[in-house]
């Protein structure tokens, strides 16, 4: 079930990649204007590579790959304030994540995607308080709640599709 | 599908509900509201929207260096205009009810507004 760990160049190789094409999702993503005028509802679709990674290459190389497209997109964007609400939501929603890659199969995988939006919205309004010390800001929990399980499942769901497509390749 | 997903998928569906009946049961509108602007954790201006008999706007700087101009009207708030990159304070127009506040994350900026009896009474007394 579980593929044999890779190693040496190959995983450098396989992070960089990863982390490269996440970096271009987010890049993107963020050229599409806003939707919904509220604080934190996107559709984080670099997160299907996050999904992918704590699954399939398990957690430690999922952070590393988080870490590296975090600090890049914020480097790359320009806007150093997100730096502190994405590591916050990413930190929380990657800790669910882990956890939930015990409870589930890579079959639910669609289903640990949701749950890991919804942390990392809860992060995001936790960092958003301490940085404006107001808990005013949790009033946008609901919304966040639900914005988070729409574009969770979907992201949740591109990123089983990709598993299954990958499986077939045979590696 | 085993009894883990299952539980899950219950916890999920269990909370959308929540969140959706939360927003559509709330009670809507302040019969008395009174606006308080934060910034950075700071209340800086408290405004009684019911006593406000012509539109005039106002500009805040933030301690980064940004603005945000408020536009006050009768019974209601927004910000006309921010130096932030996002907009989001800005495109979230009109609020004249305690239903969500505007927040500009980039200038900590947070306008609220409250039922007004007891700040009132507070400020009275």
């Amino acid at each position: 079930m579980t593929p044999p760990p890779v190693k040496g160049t190959r995983r450098v190789t396989l992070l960089a990649l990863l982390t490269a094409i996440a970096l271009t999702i987010f890049m993107i993503e963020a050229q599409l204007p806003v939707l919904v005028p509220i604080q934190g509802v996107k559709l984080g679709l670099a997160n299907i590579i996050t999904v992918y990674a704590v699954f399939v290459l398990g957690p430690g190389d999922a952070l590393l790959i988080l870490c590296a497209r975090v600090f890049l997109g914020a480097v790359f964007s320009g806007q150093m304030m997100t730096l502190l609400y994405s590591m916050g939501g990413g930190l929380l929603a990657w800790l669910a994540m882990v956890l939930l890659r015990r409870l589930l199969t890579r079959d639910q995988l669609w289903l640990c995607s949701p749950v890991a939006a919804i942390f990392h919205n809860l992060g995001q309004l936790l960092v958003a308080a301490g940085v404006m010390k107001t808990w005013a800001v949790m009033a946008y929990l609901p919304y966040l709640l639900l914005s988070g399980m729409i574009t969770g499942l979907f992201t949740g769901l591109c990123a089983q599709f990709l598993i299954r497509r990958l499986d077939r390749l045979g590696r | 599908m085993n009894r883990t997903a299952k539980l899950i998928l219950a916890l999920l569906v269990l909370l959308a509900a929540g969140s959706a009946a939360f927003l559509f049961l709330r009670p809507a509108g302040e019969d008395h509201p009174v606006a308080s602007i934060t910034l950075d954790g700071r209340l800086v201006e408290e405004i009684d929207l019911t006593e406000v008999q012509e539109a005039w706007s106002f500009t805040l700087e933030g301690e980064s260096g940004l603005t945000n101009t408020i536009l006050v009207e009768p019974g209601r708030i927004r910000v006309d205009h921010a130096d932030c990159p996002d907009q989001i304070c800005v495109n979230q127009g009109f609020i004249s009810d305690g239903a969500e506040p505007i927040v500009c994350l980039p200038n900590k900026l947070i306008i609220q507004i409250t039922g007004g009896g007891e700040a009132l009474d507070a400020a009275a007394g």
